[in-house]
């Protein structure tokens, strides 16, 4: 079976002065089609820093990176791109939509990055908010959304392209629980019904209850827990 | 550059600038001013050397022209000052190759016909030595009427004063007041072809004389037409000498203080003038529009440091550097073309509105040509001004890495 992702001996050094800070020591992991994957820890953890390596947004100091068996270190930053838009949804805490666009051409956007055509991604994009319950305020723009709304046309956002793997990083720490819920039903529903994968940063178990698989991280080093001390989903 | 995304990358850039509109307005505006001082100052002053060239034509090909001053700063021959005395006159008909000289003076003047007073140029000329020459070399002829007559009061006028300066238009044998004395319109010009030829009434030279005390025998400018056969510069050269030598007898100085011009040194010397002009209207014009570039890039800058985490964003769903770096320089270069437009249409008014004022106060005639080429130059500049400063800025935006980008701010 072809992995999603591969991480092989993966190190990320910063360099602070004189001092090297080791933020992944030697992490290797391997993620699989279908997955639900949470990743935990404490902050300073380098959670931050295996979410951008998960994410093919940088480069690692020693070590490779395999996106759907593609070396990663081996492509140009256009290449990784548009490999990384086509593949990999982005669901960030602060939902980060373009402020100067609306819910409807946030959606497009990944689309226009890879080139397609107006009709189709118009049409996609309209599904997906609809899909997501935002049928009404497609033509909204940011500032016009609550929290909830705003995530959910990011959410749109990250399915737009169709990618295999969606990274969610804390997508419910600025909600509030009851839309915090509705959020990860919304992610949890894309993976099973569509048999995507997903791995969703966090330090909230509830969250974390979603997933089969719980990379715990401190220190720079994971642990993979398969089985999740609490069992029952909400 | 991927080109099928490009509309949808300029209607980002649109979009961008709207949302900070003020700061947009603000930045179009330091290219407003640099190009509206290149399009108004250009096209007065292609129209003023317009003016003259179709002046300078009106006056034939082969003459030579005598004027007080010195040929080194034309503005003192344009000013006037000296007048060529009698014996100046004699010199310059003595010298070897000269067929006719022609004296004529010339004052701004007061006209009144009726009720009307109104200003307008009165010019002196010998009706009885000039007119064959000036109908044969000048191509002066009659629209309506005759010629004066040698000695009477009588008076032919141009188009300008027929038609335009008085609110009446004024036709043959009617009588008008010139410096309180009465004349008699006895024709109308065809058009000389400028505006301040034809704004002229004229009247025989020894009445010219008495009317405004200038020496009898005396002009302000001389024209020369040569003898058949001769060469322009040598008979320009003989009649140097023979002023010098006069002058020098008379005044016991050689010094040129009197100009002696072929008509095709005088548009070699209006143009060089001109050509100085211009090219001085476009190195300021051209610093005003590279302060506006400068101010575009500002802004591009601060704008990239506000939009780090949202280039950061795009990079991450898949933007490559040439999206980013499109979007930017179309927001750099809308800006650019935006002043431009604003100031071509603002530069083009205010040359028309100059051209208008002239054309109100017959002094000052001129025409303002704004050119398809000027506007078309003001335009392409500016938004080559836009692009080229929103180069490096867009350039430092397409390259920030995704991970720095989205870092940033948190």
């Amino acid at each position: 079976m072809e992995l999603i992702l591969k991480l092989e001996n993966v190190w990320k050094i910063y360099q602070m002065g004189k001092l090297e800070l080791a933020a992944l020591k030697n992490v290797s992991l391997e993620i699989p089609p279908g997955d639900f994957v949470a990743v935990m820890g404490p902050s300073g953890s380098g959670k931050s820093t295996l979410l951008n390596m998960l994410g093919c947004l940088d480069f690692p100091t020693r070590g490779k990176i395999f996106l759907k068996n593609k070396d990663i270190s081996s492509l140009s930053q256009d290449q990784l791109s548009q490999l990384r838009g086509r593949t990999i949804g982005f669901i960030f805490q602060e939902f980060n939509l373009l402020p100067n666009l609306n819910a409807l051409e946030n959606v497009m956007l990944p689309m226009i990055f890879q080139k397609v055509p107006f009709l189709e991604r118009d049409k996609k994009a309209r599904e997906i908010l609809n899909s997501v319950g935002l049928g009404s305020r497609m033509l909204h723009q940011q500032a016009e959304l609550s929290g909830g709304e705003r995530q959910r046309v990011a959410i749109a956002r990250a399915f737009a392209n169709d990618p295999e793997l969606v990274i969610a990083d804390e997508p419910t720490g600025n909600l509030d629980s009851k839309t915090g819920k509705m959020i990860m039903e919304l992610i949890r529903d894309f993976q099973q019904k569509k048999g995507k994968t997903v791995i969703v940063v966090t330090h909230d178990p509830e969250v974390a209850s979603y997933s089969k698989k719980i990379i715990n991280i401190k220190d720079g080093e994971i642990a993979i827990n398969h089985q999740p001390s609490w069992t029952s989903q909400p | 550059m991927d080109q099928s995304a490009l509309k949808e990358y300029f209607q980002i850039a649109i979009r961008n600038l709207r949302t900070r509109s003020l700061r947009s307005w603000l930045t179009i505006l330091g290219i407003v001013i640099g190009v509206f001082l290149i399009v108004s100052l250009l096209s007065l002053s292609e129209g003023i050397k317009e003016t003259i060239t179709k002046q300078l034509k009106s006056m034939g090909g082969e003459m030579i022209f005598i004027m007080p001053g010195s040929e080194a700063s034309p503005l003192t021959m344009m000013m006037g000052g000296d007048k060529l005395e009698k014996q100046d006159m004699a010199a310059i008909k003595k010298a070897q190759g000269v067929d006719k000289v022609l004296g004529m003076s010339y004052a701004g003047s007061v006209m009144r016909y009726k009720e009307e007073s109104k200003n307008a140029f009165l010019a002196g000329i010998s009706w009885k030595e000039s007119l064959d020459v000036l109908e044969k070399y000048q191509g002066w002829s009659l629209a309506e009427g005759r010629w004066p007559l040698p000695g009477k009061k009588e008076a032919v006028i141009g188009q300008q004063v027929a038609n335009q300066i008085f609110s009446q238009k004024l036709r043959a044998n009617t009588e008008i007041t010139i410096k309180g004395r009465k004349f008699e319109i006895v024709g109308v010009l065809n058009s000389l072809g400028s505006k301040t030829d034809d704004s002229f009434a004229y009247i025989d030279m020894d009445i010219y004389q008495s009317l405004t005390g200038e020496k009898p025998g005396s002009a302000q400018v001389a024209m020369v037409k040569i003898e058949e056969g001769a060469s322009l510069n040598q008979v320009a050269e003989n009649i140097k000498t023979s002023l010098k030598e006069t002058r020098k007898r008379r005044i016991g100085t050689d010094e040129a203080d009197f100009a002696v011009i072929t008509s095709e040194k005088m548009s070699d010397i209006a143009g060089g003038v001109l050509g100085v002009i211009q090219f001085a209207v476009v190195a300021f014009a051209s610093i005003a529009i590279i302060v506006g570039g400068i101010g575009i890039m500002n802004s591009m800058f601060t704008s990239v440091r506000e939009r780090t985490r949202e280039i950061g964003v795009m990079k991450a769903i898949g933007a490559k550097n040439s999206a980013v770096l499109s979007i930017f320089l179309f927001e750099a270069g809308i800006i650019g073309f935006a002043g431009g437009i604003g100031g071509t249409i603002l530069g083009a008014i205010a040359a028309k509105a100059v051209e208008l004022y002239g054309q109100a106060h017959p002094v000052f005639y001129f025409s303002a040509s704004v050119s398809p080429g000027l506007v078309a130059f003001g335009l392409l500049f500016s938004f080559a001004v836009g692009c080229l400063s929103g180069f490096f800025p867009a350039r430092r935006a397409s390259l920030l890495k995704p991970v720095e980008a989205l870092r940033r701010y948190e």
